[in-house]
């Protein structure tokens, strides 16, 4: 029996948090669905934990204002908020057992013993925790720790889960399982998840929406697939994925395209922004978008190179290539017909595959 | 001892096991096991002193007669016979002193008799005032607690931690400054023509007899032990996670229900630590209860025994009184124990 309360809206109209004179959180717009799965996606330190808490009411916005359901949230705290928050250490209290913890918040509604413990044992069977509930949080596993704040953050029946990288601390298998839980989870719920992460492989697999931040901005909100092919900045271009970056500058622009003359030759590719010719730019490529050209094939854009090195990855393998444009990533499905010999080599890409964007910070200068 | 010598090498585990034995016997066990041992036992006259001293009595009065019989022996007609008297009374006189010498020294000599009477020399006056001073040691100790508690508190969880270490700092350096001044120094404070009653004066109050009413005594040593309060407090509340405090507020609880689900269940060690050394300390303070009241209000226990040490030199009662007052303490350990479901294992961490 999954507490089925629906999920409730978020929107944040210019909220900014400072602290004394750092902007940790520039004044932001954002407007989550009810029910939907949000991420929030950026690196160490830009602002993420911050955004969850003015959410959770721990923090109040320095300026602007945070509604949920509608509701507007100034002076309301965290207890009083149909928030539940999933922190990153997770925060079980170490000296209650299992099924205490994941009743403690009904315990503060005034539950009976009774009543609250076969809630908190119900909880514990959607969780997968049957027989775990009188133990404690030191005796259990790391994965089952998680598990059990997810059934104390649920026993609230909260309109809204925060869960702040509430997987960073589990291994790679592990926080693929529950990757696949917790989405399930929010699916069968219909609770609105705004979910943090630095680990875009988690964004982007269990997302219906992912903002991209940076620095105390959120620079994008898209789908995965908005996010992946058609990033809004340099920044998020290169922090989603593996990218190539090939500097040039504008030559021309034809309707939607633009031509890029880099050192490695002059290439067609989307111009989103609108880039006038003659503007320092950056052509970025994924490295799954690069193909190899056989003798006499032609592509929209061909590049020649020189093949460094082929690392052999199982399903794929990937080739560094020294070009005039600098050295590029090429990800190669594994078809089985085993290595190339190192050497020349010509790469070409369609005038669709890659994003021309104004040079800008990236994620390799922000690491 | 295997481990030992296999991880520090013989001659070091030889020395680590003579230093720790040193210190286990030399000052833990030695100094108890001498204070019982002096509580156990007592001079005592000797069986049949009475009856001696009936029969010295007696033997004096003989040599009363013998000096009489002295003085009549010199009128004498013939110097022979009287020579021959004198030495013979004399003879008599001198067997006499040496008997009535050795009656008395064995009157005089005590014996040592083994006896749990000692604990029972407790007069009423006494025992009260050990009553007293156990009520206000836990009076002082619950005072305490209630200062310390909110202060641990806020400076652990509330301040940013360097600001912490500096207020920490600033509460350590009074301490610096040797106890009997520090108690002198609330002394005239709350002396009749101290600061605190010329401004009670002030707005009319006359001047309150804090030292003489025992009150000042409380203050004073609620003052020097609350350190002995804050520290534990602060150190195991600083290793309390801030985030389980917040869990605990997202997850709906008030402010009280934090501190009695939360921060005081994890206090535990900490609250235990402060409790029984502020416990112990002011169950047996001298000096803070002698300057404060200089002999003005009733004295507190430890005065008690330092008199009957030294004042009534009745060592073995004055071992008693202390035996009392160490049973009385070691009781509160573990009652404290047991209250808090701390084990000596998380004390000693
Ligand atoms: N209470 C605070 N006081 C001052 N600076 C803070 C505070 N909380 C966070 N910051 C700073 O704000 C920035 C963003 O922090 P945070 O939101 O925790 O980042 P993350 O994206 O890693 O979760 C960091 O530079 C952090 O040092
Ligand atoms: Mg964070």
């Amino acid at each position: 029996m999954i507490p089925t309360p629906s999920g409730m809206d978020i929107a944040l109209s210019g909220a900014a948090v400072r602290f004394g004179t750092f902007q940790a959180v520039h004044p932001t717009d954002l407007t989550i669905e009810a029910g939907e799965f949000f991420s929030i996606l950026g690196p160490s330190g830009c602002g993420k934990t911050t955004i969850l808490r003015l959410l959770s009411g721990f923090l109040d916005p320095s300026e602007g204002e945070v509604r949920i359901g509608g509701r507007p949230m100034a002076g309301i705290g965290p207890s009083d908020r149909p928030t539940a928050l999933i922190f990153q250490n997770l925060a079980l209290f170490p000296l209650m057992t299992v099924w205490e913890n994941v009743a403690f918040g009904l315990e503060m509604r005034g539950w009976k013993t009774a009543r609250r413990r076969a809630r908190a044992f119900e909880l514990l069977e959607i969780v997968a925790l049957d027989g775990q509930g009188d133990k404690l949080p030191a005796e259990i596993s790391g994965g089952q720790r998680q598990r059990v704040a997810i059934a104390r953050a649920l026993a609230v029946e909260p309109a809204v889960l925060l869960l702040d990288e509430p997987l960073s601390a589990l291994d790679l298998k592990l926080r693929q399982h529950m990757r696949a839980e917790l989405k399930q989870l929010q699916e069968a719920t219909g609770i609105t998840f705004v979910y943090i992460t630095h680990d875009q492989g988690e964004a982007l697999t269990m997302s219906d929406r992912v903002a991209v931040m940076n620095r105390g901005r959120i620079v994008q909100v898209g789908s995965a697939d908005d996010v992946y092919d058609r990033p809004a900045t340099a920044f998020v271009a290169t922090f989603v994925g593996e990218m190539n970056h090939l500097p040039g500058r504008i030559e021309s622009v034809a309707g939607d395209r633009a031509r890029i003359a880099t050192p490695g030759g002059s290439f067609l590719a989307p111009n989103p922004g609108g880039l006038a010719p003659g503007t320092e730019a950056v052509l970025f490529l994924r490295p799954e978008r690069l193909h190899l050209l056989g003798p006499g094939e032609v592509a929209a854009n061909g590049i020649d190179g020189h093949l460094l090195r082929r690392d052999m990855e199982g399903a794929f393998s990937t080739l560094i290539v020294e070009t005039a444009a600098g050295r590029l990533t090429v990800q190669r499905v594994n078809s089985g017909a085993g290595g190339l010999p190192a050497g020349p080599l010509r790469l070409g890409f369609a005038d669709s595959a890659g994003v021309i964007l104004p040079a800008g910070e990236t994620a390799d200068d922000a690491a | 001892m295997t481990r030992l010598r296999r991880s520090f090498g013989a001659p070091m585990a030889a020395l680590i096991v003579l230093l720790t034995g040193t210190w286990v016997l030399g000052l833990i066990a030695a100094p108890q096991v001498i204070m019982i041992e002096q509580s156990l036992w007592k001079m005592d006259r000797p069986a049949g002193a009475d009856e001696l001293s009936v029969q010295i009595d007696r033997l004096y009065n003989r040599l009363d007669m013998l000096m009489l019989d002295r003085a009549a022996a010199r009128t004498l007609r013939t110097p022979s016979a009287t020579e021959a008297k004198l030495a013979q009374i004399d003879a008599e006189r001198a067997a006499l002193a040496a008997e009535i010498a050795d009656l008395e020294t064995a009157e005089r000599t005590p014996v040592k008799t083994w006896t749990l009477s000692n604990y029972a020399q407790m007069g009423q006056a006494h025992l009260r005032i050990f009553a007293k001073t156990i009520l206000a040691s836990l009076a002082v100790t619950a005072i305490a607690f209630a200062v310390c508690y909110p202060i641990a508190f806020a400076i652990a969880k509330l301040e940013p931690p360097r600001r912490a270490a500096l207020i920490m700092l600033a509460l350590v350096i009074p301490y610096a400054i040797n106890e009997l001044l520090r108690v002198f120094a609330w002394q005239m404070i709350l002396n009749y023509g101290g600061p605190l009653n010329a401004a009670l004066g002030l707005v009319g109050i006359g001047p309150v007899p804090f030292l003489e009413s025992g009150s000042g005594v409380f203050v004073a040593m609620v003052y020097a032990y609350i350190l002995f309060m804050v520290f534990p407090l602060y150190n195991v509340l600083e290793t309390l996670d801030t985030n389980q405090i917040e869990a605990a507020r997202d997850l709906g609880a008030k402010t009280w229900q934090i501190h009695r689900r939360i921060v005081l269940p994890h206090a535990r060690p900490g609250i235990a630590v402060g409790c029984i050394m502020t416990f112990m300390l002011s169950a047996g303070s001298y000096s803070v209860p002698y300057i404060m009241t200089r002999g003005t209000a009733a004295p507190w226990f430890a005065q008690l025994v330092y008199n009957r040490f030294f004042q009534a030199s009745d060592w073995n009662v004055g071992a008693a009184y202390a035996v009392s007052l160490l049973a009385v303490c070691t009781g509160f350990v573990f009652l404290m124990m047991r209250l808090l479901k701390v084990r000596l294992r998380d004390i000693a961490k």
